[in-house]
């Protein structure tokens, strides 16, 4: 069976990279900025695949590459090189590296078959427009031209993310931060993706509000069976949500596996510190 | 009088009395320009051409898109029609055609029938124009998207991608709201479903006149350096939801104080000593035409 999502050798560099560190970046050892050019790599040849319904978590330090990998597979930021297929059903002829395809295409893609959820809901979220406004763009933009069924399908989205519908028609701006990211949740969910991103979901809520957002999470991806990219530098919310979890430093993969063997029984010394610096 | 003529005579005239102009006002190289993005917006209907607007002895805001693509396209056997909300007396329109006049002598005309070239300000005729005859609109704001994204830079990205979310997104919270899409003039109109197209401050009362038209309309916008085209028989259809139609105005039940017309754009007036509310056409020259015996 082929995957979902399937991601080969995704690389960014931020710079423009001279004879020393190209090509694809400086060596790891090196850390992830070149010392001839100052180029940094952002995401150096990182490959993954995810299956319809698998979750995988994707965790490291902060400034490890986690956000700009999500960025480059939701065609946010353009790569340096490298190559994403989407294997969904509906592709015609020949497999089309996503990244070669035009931007067109690409916000096709992403309308179409994509969410997000951004760490600051004022990324992925107008404040100023309605919750269910919100919502509506991303149906809107998939092609839906008809109010009413747009508004049902706020409402519903609104209701499963446990935001009183009768809110719908208020701005987030007035809403608190665990609201306003499950408004994001909800809008993220709008078109009924089959790849969800989640980029720090419950980074600054605090304790009780996090537990709510990632139960809200987990029930969704049982319930609807979408593939989730997880990316966290927490690793009890990688513990919770992931099955499969790629490890980053320096913007590559130093270990992947499953969530637990790579929890209980860390190879690499970079996961070794991570998992025990854990309080 | 052919052009050839017309420079002939102009030249020597003009020599004597020191006003060496060109026919047309514009040089041949500007005119040249102006046309050549012409004959782009006309090829990609409803995107927007940037183009070197010119100088002209009016202020830029006052007509000068439309005016520079009339004097480009303009020829001395031209009719010329000029019209200011439907109106063919209003300052902006008779300084207008008086300009244009005098560096073309062409004739002008009232009678949108017999013109030939017609420049207007936020208003269609309303008598039924025909494959003969170009109608040249004069733009203030031709992004139609500026009123949800203030970069020009990303407005052009949008058009590039199509990605008009954001547009219909606007019209969506206005429902919302107000339970009604509430834009009264500038309803911006898919042409040839592709560009989302402003098409000038005509009232919602002109918008399906553009639909699949006999006329070429053009559009232009000095200040913003602009220019747009519908080509003749090019699907324009005004942006609305399944369950929330585009309308137009409701005249129902009052008719023109002059002609008595109840199928036309009506105008607005408060009589200063009744005080009373009175209704005219706001095309002029077809109220005239049917005030005529």
């Amino acid at each position: 069976m082929r995957p979902l999502l399937e991601v080969r050798g995704l690389t960014k560099l931020f710079g423009r990279g001279c004879e020393h560190c190209l090509p694809g970046g400086v060596a790891p050892e090196e850390g992830n900025r070149c010392g001839w050019c100052g180029t940094v790599v952002g995401c150096g040849g990182v490959s993954l695949e995810i299956h319809p319904g698998d979750v995988l978590g994707v965790v490291g330090e902060s400034g490890s590459g986690k956000s700009t990998l999500v960025r480059l597979i939701h065609f946010e930021i353009e790569a340096t090189a490298g190559e994403i297929y989407l294997n969904n059903g509906e592709e015609t002829g020949p497999r089309e590296n996503l990244l070669q395809q035009s931007s067109f295409r690409q916000r096709q893609v992403r309308n179409r078959h994509m969410g997000i959820v951004y760490q600051n809901p004022y990324l992925g979220l107008r404040l100023s427009v309605s919750s269910g406004g919100n919502i509506a763009e991303k149906l809107l933009a998939a092609g839906w031209r008809n109010v009413s069924r747009i508004r049902e399908r706020a409402a519903f989205l609104l209701e499963r993310t446990e935001i009183p519908i009768e809110r719908m028609d208020e701005p987030p701006a007035n809403f608190s931060g665990g609201m306003q990211q499950r408004v994001q949740i909800a809008k993220a969910l709008s078109n009924s993706p089959q790849v969800l991103l989640l980029d720090e979901v419950t980074t600054g809520l605090d304790l009780s509000v996090q537990a709510r957002v990632l139960d809200l999470i987990r029930n969704l991806q049982r319930e609807l069976a979408i593939a989730m990219i997880v990316v966290s530098h927490d690793l009890g919310v990688i513990r919770l949500l992931s099955q499969r979890t790629l490890v980053m430093r320096h913007g590559r993969v130093v270990e992947s596996g499953l969530t637990d063997q790579i929890l209980e029984d860390p190879q690499h010394g970079y996961t070794q510190l991570l998992v025990s610096s854990q309080l | 009088m052919n052009l050839r003529e017309w420079i002939d005579i102009r030249r020597s005239n003009g020599r004597r009395n020191g006003l060496d102009y060109n026919f047309a006002f514009l040089d041949d190289v500007s005119k040249r320009e102006i046309r050549r993005k012409i004959l782009k917006a006309v090829a990609i209907p409803g995107y927007q051409v940037p183009f070197g607007s010119r100088e002209l002895p009016i202020a830029r805001g006052w007509g000068t898109g439309g005016l520079q693509i009339t004097l480009s396209i303009v020829l001395p056997e031209d009719i010329l029609k000029v019209i200011d909300q439907g109106c063919d007396g209003s300052v902006n329109a008779v300084n207008i055609k008086r300009f244009v006049n005098a560096v073309t002598g062409v004739r002008v005309t009232t009678d949108t029938g017999e013109a030939t070239l017609v420049q207007t300000r936020h208003r269609i005729p309303e008598e039924p124009m025909t494959d003969r005859q170009i109608l040249v609109f004069q733009v203030p704001y031709p992004e139609a998207l500026r009123e949800v994204e203030p970069s020009e830079r990303v407005t052009r990205r949008m058009h590039a991608e199509a990605d008009y979310s954001r547009m219909w997104l606007f019209l969506y919270e206005d429902i919302v709201k107000f339970d009604e899409i509430t834009i009264g003039y500038r309803y911006p109109v898919t042409v040839n479903g592709r560009y989302i197209m402003d098409p000038s401050p005509i009232p919602r009362w002109d918008i399906p006149r553009l639909h699949m038209a006999d006329t070429l309309f053009l559009f232009g916008a000095g200040r913003e350096k602009r220019i747009y085209a519908i080509p003749p028989h090019t699907p324009v259809v005004p942006l609305e939801f399944e369950d929330y139609r585009f309308r137009v105005e409701d005249f129902k039940g009052r008719v023109c104080g002059r002609c008595g017309a109840a199928d036309t754009y009506l105008d607005e007036v408060i009589d200063d000593v009744s005080g009373r509310r009175l209704y005219f056409c706001s095309d002029t020259g077809h109220c005239d035409k049917r005030c005529r015996p």
